[in-house]
């Protein structure tokens, strides 16, 4: 099972970087921008278990730095089209079309509305939070529709993917090995973290909060930090998303947006990491089996995914590498969120 | 007599109602450096909310609380652990997915310093996992240490919480029945563990086994509806009359 664990993530990425170049030869070029898609999905959801699955945070508004990183990256882009530059309290703002700074604009800006909103959400727990979360996306939903300049309800559309270093990357191809060094890099740094004396005190908090700040550390700085920095790396998917896309628009941080990469997690399997990837490839899956067969794809999938709650409670990822895959010596049991 | 050195707690006329409840009223104790001070009551008497009180978890209403002679009356609960008061819960709260010997690590790197440490894996760091694992040996779990906590037994579970509170160095240890719900064989191996530890560390220690309050304890408070009803040495409050009325009963065994 240990090696299971360790070959299965390899296995993954080595099928990732051969796909696009046999999907071009086999005339079906589509599915790579498609794949894209699952890639920054993935990449959410992955952010997503870092508060979910091993802190217990149970966010209903993930989307909203996703918005955050997306409407950053797009806003900056458009000016460096039109040439104009975006004046922000009499400051000028020049726009560029240069990945290598509005990734990590948009990661950066994103992580620190992050750290705002989970400083307030942070004084609650349980549903509260659930609520808080989803309400401050909410607002980020109408901050966006009523940005005018910026298209409003219909969004904003760009006129060409972000430079890479000066070089054009702008072909699906590219686009897609863009987004997938992204992933793997988030993935490589999320899984130091978590088993980090940072890591282990998230995930000591999804467990007992109270034991935690008896033994003297102070829960909430680590959870915000948490939050954080699971915010950054949803802006950074969120640009990736409207880099892809060439558009963004409200409907990004829309709850039903959350309330997916929600399910990914679940589905994946939450305190894995992987496993929400996973999670993004078989609901983008569903979503195109079902909706050929279905135009209420929805109503087919709830179902399924209560099924697939009930009995694999430790989500898909758990039934490739098996249940104890981050038991250094603990968690053992696998175990879904704990209210606190 | 003035004392020089400060005793490790003192609690200076504690106050606490909870609606109409009085809680605590006007409590004052010390306990001194290595001394084992037991609080006993019948339930209800505010025993645990005296020691939340003392945790930071629950703020009193008047008095203060000293901690070295330091006034520590309005600090958090991570601060009061930090400054080295450590504590066993009266109903056993642990880190249940994590395995015996990262629930003891864990109260380790809580009094390492800063936990903002992103890269190197905690569980391979030898300065956080051979003082967890002494602290296992030493209250007989040196061969649990895999274990996930949640599957320990209830006697396990106890010598865990104790591993936790001992691993943290404390100066002050905050026991709330240590003892609950022990079996016959488990509790003495408990007393033998405490009185192991006396003398090396304060200890405030609730418990309703008459037994092993009047084998640890060098000085013994009862509570009665959150009130000192009698404090000084063991035998003299037994024989106390107000005390063997008020709550001994008749023998040495608490009425419960
Ligand atoms: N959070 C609270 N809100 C309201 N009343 C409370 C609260 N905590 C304790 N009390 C009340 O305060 C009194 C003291 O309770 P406490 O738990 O401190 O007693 P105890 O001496 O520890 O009892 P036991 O031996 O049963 O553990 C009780 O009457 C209890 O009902
Ligand atoms: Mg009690």
């Amino acid at each position: 099972m240990a090696d299971r664990a360790r070959i299965a993530p390899l296995a993954f990425l080595a099928l990732l970087l051969a796909l696009p170049p046999l999907l071009e030869a086999a005339d079906q070029a589509f599915y790579i921008s498609l794949l894209t898609r699952v890639l920054v999905s993935g990449l959410a959801a992955a952010s997503l278990d870092l508060i979910l699955g091993y802190g217990g945070m149970v966010s209903f508004g993930h989307a909203a730095f996703l918005g955050v990183g997306g409407y950053v990256f797009g806003i900056l882009m458009s000016h460096g089209f039109m040439g104009d530059a975006l004046v922000l309290g009499g400051v000028e703002i020049p726009g560029t079309n240069e990945a290598l700074i509005l990734l990590p604009i948009a990661t950066i800006l994103a992580g620190l509305v992050a750290l705002a909103i989970g400083a307030i959400c942070l004084r609650t727990g349980g549903v509260h939070f659930i609520m808080i979360t989803l309400a401050f996306a909410q607002m980020l939903y109408f901050l966006f529709v009523g940005m005018e300049d910026y298209g409003g309800d219909d969004g904003l559309s760009l006129w060409d993917r972000a430079t890479l270093a000066g070089w054009d990357v702008s072909s699906d191809m590219a686009t897609f090995y863009l987004s997938l060094t992204a992933l793997v890099a988030f993935l490589v740094l999320a899984r130091r973290l978590v088993d980090s004396r940072f890591g282990m005190v998230i995930r000591a908090a999804r467990q007992n909060e109270r034991r935690l700040a008896a033994l003297g550390l102070p829960v909430q700085r680590y959870k915000l930090a948490c939050f954080a920095l699971a915010g950054m790396a949803a802006g950074l998917a969120g640009a990736l998303t409207v880099n892809h896309a060439e558009f963004v628009s409200p409907a990004m941080v829309h709850w039903t947006r959350s309330g997916e990469i929600l399910v990914m997690v679940i589905l994946g399997g939450m305190g894995t990491l992987y496993g929400p990837v996973l999670g993004a490839v078989v609901y983008f899956l569903l979503e195109h089996l079902l909706s050929g067969w279905t135009e209420h794809w929805m109503a087919a999938f709830g179902p399924a995914l209560i099924l697939a709650v009930l009995f694999f409670r430790g989500g898909l990822w758990r039934l490739i590498v098996g249940k104890e895959m981050d038991t250094a010596g603990g968690e053992a049991r696998g175990e879904a969120v704990h209210h606190g | 007599m003035v004392d020089p050195s400060p005793p490790t707690l003192e609690l200076k006329g504690l106050c606490k109602a909870f609606g109409g409840i009085t809680a605590t009223d006007n409590l004052s104790l010390t306990v001194a450096a290595g001394e084992v001070h037991a609080l006993i009551g019948p339930n209800g008497a505010g025993k645990t909310t005296t020691m939340a009180q003392i945790t930071g978890e629950i703020r009193p209403d008047a008095g203060h609380i000293l901690l070295d002679g330091r006034d520590i009356t309005t600090l958090p609960v991570h601060a009061r652990a930090a400054l080295g008061i450590g504590r066993s819960f009266q109903i056993t709260t642990l880190f249940p997915d994590f395995s015996a010997l990262d629930n003891v690590a864990m109260a380790v790197q809580a009094k390492a310093g800063t936990s903002f440490r992103f890269w190197r894996p905690a569980r391979q760091e030898s300065e956080l996992r051979d003082p967890a694992r002494d602290a296992l040996a030493r209250v007989g779990l040196g061969d649990r240490t895999e274990v996930p906590a949640g599957d320990l037994s209830h006697g396990e579970k106890r010598a865990l919480e104790l591993a936790m509170a001992l691993a943290g160095r404390p100066r002050l240890l905050l026991l709330d029945e240590p003892m609950a719900g022990m079996g016959p064989e488990e509790s003495p191996r408990m007393v033998d563990l405490l009185l192991a530890l006396k003398g090396s560390v304060a200890m405030l220690l609730v418990e309703h086994d008459m037994d092993a309050v009047f084998t640890l304890a060098d000085r013994l408070t009862v509570l009665v509806t959150g009130a000192v009803v009698a404090s000084g040495e063991p035998d003299r409050v037994r024989a106390d009359p107000d005390v063997r009325r008020a709550y001994l009963g008749e023998g040495d065994h608490a009425p419960c």
